[in-house]
């Protein structure tokens, strides 16, 4: 046992991810309830609207006049969700986005593909940070593994099926494909964090869900009963195309094999069923860093490098190593003796 | 037995492929098209002309709407869109679910052009508000007020951000709307008209074509 750890920022991340994923979806809502509010504001509608909506209007008012002058035109400053956005004046797009539009059109259009540069260029270094630490419909699908875990322990029966990653890779090919012979984006309307977005936008500023709030429980209870988080794993075409531009990512997590003691817990805790215990990440890892948290002698850290390292073999504070050198052990005794 | 389990392979790939689809057919199954286009239904102010361009060129991320400070333009969100109309121009399968129209007879167009801005893609993009070509008026002279000697109105006239060159009474002091080459189909005429049969709409320009 050691006495005291000393503090590290990494064992941290993983709370730090869940502030940024809350983060980005209380701005998925915050957002269209500013719209509303600014369209009342263009209007001059204050005494026109109903006592619910100048409640909802005072509020609103409360929370932006310390920051706007004139909410009609400031609050323009942020707008739009994670499939495209616009922030100050930097346009930011998905992937996903970029590569369905070109496909759907047949036509590089490059003011908009070069919106999803910043995108690609931070997956090429970081992996599939966007699903880990961005994507608001990971935001509900962790959520719903929790509760589908919780539920276990009572001793309910939730889905653990097991299906072949590569799935995803042809999901989203056949989308770009169907987006080519239709004409029509049609990897946007599969798209779990495009869902979200646009749909918590209809239901506050357009008057409710459209159909893809439906396709979107339809997955929740997917992973809920016949697979867990089986949709980011097996099906999401933009986990599939993060994953490919990642693949090279330059930081990524490694075990440090002194200091594992093969508690498997990493192996546990990871939702997308990686096997860190033995060094086996690949281009799945969304550098969540759950496995970092959880792990008890602090073997596991961010490191830069473009692959993973080979197997490294039982860890060397674990029973497997430890019997299989007992003689290296003894030798030490005997030397020190 | 190697063509055995060549054929198995086959058919595992197959069935994969079909299995990748079920997700895209899902969504088609939940959102068909609507048969032929709802009247008074427009794509917003600096759509690209050809509506097949236009739908291609949607990725549906609704900043459109998110900026709009009427809150006139609404979502296919609940349906395919309207892909009835057309039908050559349109690949297989086409849906436009989740792009954007504007449907004058509920709220109109303020033509402030906030929309055009923000379009990450081709799909808006800024147009000077004589040049924006979303639709042209039409009126029914046989239901308009002023037009079956029903009394004075100019509603629509009044309304009208454009001007004389878009819509224009027949003779003065006399209220029959006449519209005008000017008029670019914002809908705000439709939107104030007194009517309840809404005598005044707006034809969409629409076109299958790349031309125009």
């Amino acid at each position: 046992m050691t006495p005291q750890r000393s503090f590290s920022i990494s064992r941290h991340l993983n709370k730090l991810r869940w502030l940024s994923l809350s983060l980005v979806f209380a701005m998925l809502i915050a957002l269209p309830c500013l719209h509303v509010y600014q369209t009342y504001v263009a209007a001059h509608a204050y005494d026109l609207i109903a006592p619910s909506e100048k409640q909802f209007y005072d509020v609103m008012e409360a929370l932006t006049s310390p920051l706007t002058n004139d909410p009609a035109t400031d609050l323009d400053a942020v707008k739009g969700n994670t499939w495209s956005g616009n922030f100050w004046g930097l346009k930011l797009s998905d992937p996903l986005a970029a590569v369905g539009q070109a496909a759907a059109g047949m036509t590089l259009y490059w003011p908009f593909l070069l919106t999803a540069l910043i995108p690609i260029v931070v997956t090429a270094f970081f992996g599939r940070i966007f699903c880990g630490w961005i994507c608001p419909a990971n935001f509900l699908y962790e959520l719903n593994s929790n509760l589908a875990a919780w539920l276990q322990l009572i001793g309910l029966k939730t889905g653990m099926r097991r299906f072949d990653r590569r799935i995803k890779y042809v999901v989203l090919a056949v989308g770009l494909g169907l987006s080519i012979l239709s004409g029509s984006i049609m990897v946007a309307a599969i798209y779990p964090p495009a869902i979200i977005g646009r749909e918590l936008y209809y239901a506050i500023a357009q008057g409710g869900f459209g159909v893809g709030m439906v396709f979107f429980a339809a997955t929740l209870l997917f992973d809920f009963f016949v697979s867990r988080r089986g949709f980011c794993r097996y099906l999401c075409p933009g986990g599939a195309l993060y994953s490919l531009l990642g693949r090279y990512r330059l930081v990524r997590i490694q075990r440090q094999v002194q200091t594992c003691n093969d508690c498997q817990k990493c192996n546990a805790v990871c939702e997308f069923e990686l096997d860190p215990w033995h060094d086996g990440f690949g281009q799945e890892c969304t550098n969540c860093a759950a496995c970092i948290a959880i792990c008890p002698t602090d073997a596991l850290t961010f490191n830069l490098r473009l692959v993973d390292l080979a197997p490294q073999g039982p860890g060397h504070l674990g029973r497997q190593y430890r019997r299989e050198h007992e003689h290296l052990d003894r030798d030490v005794d005997e030397a020190a003796a | 037995m190697r063509r055995r389990s060549l054929l198995r392979r086959i058919a595992g790939v197959t069935a994969l492929l079909i299995g990748s689809t079920l997700p895209y057919g899902f969504i088609s199954l939940l959102a068909p098209n609507q048969a032929w286009p709802r009247r008074n239904h427009l794509r917003p102010p600096g759509a690209l002309p050809n509506d097949d361009a236009f739908v291609s060129a949607c990725i549906g991320c609704g900043l459109c709407g998110e900026v709009c400070p009427p809150r006139c333009i609404k979502f296919h969100s609940r349906d395919g869109g309207e892909g009835g109309e057309g039908g050559e121009g349109g690949g297989m399968g086409r849906t436009e679910i989740n792009t954007p129209y504007i449907d004058p007879s509920v709220r109109a167009c303020s033509l402030c052009g906030k929309c055009m801005e923000v379009c990450p893609t081709a799909a808006l993009s800024p147009t000077l508000r004589k040049k924006v070509a979303m639709g042209i008026a039409q009126i029914d002279r046989t239901a308009c007020y002023p037009w079956v000697d029903r009394g004075v109105c100019g509603a629509c006239v009044t309304i009208c951000p454009l001007g004389a060159d878009a819509i224009s009474f027949d003779f003065a002091n006399i209220y029959r709307p006449v519209v005008g080459k000017g008029c670019v189909g914002c809908g705000l005429c439709v939107e104030i008209c007194p009517h309840p049969s809404k005598p005044i709409w707006i034809l969409p320009i629409l076109t299958q074509t790349d031309e125009a």
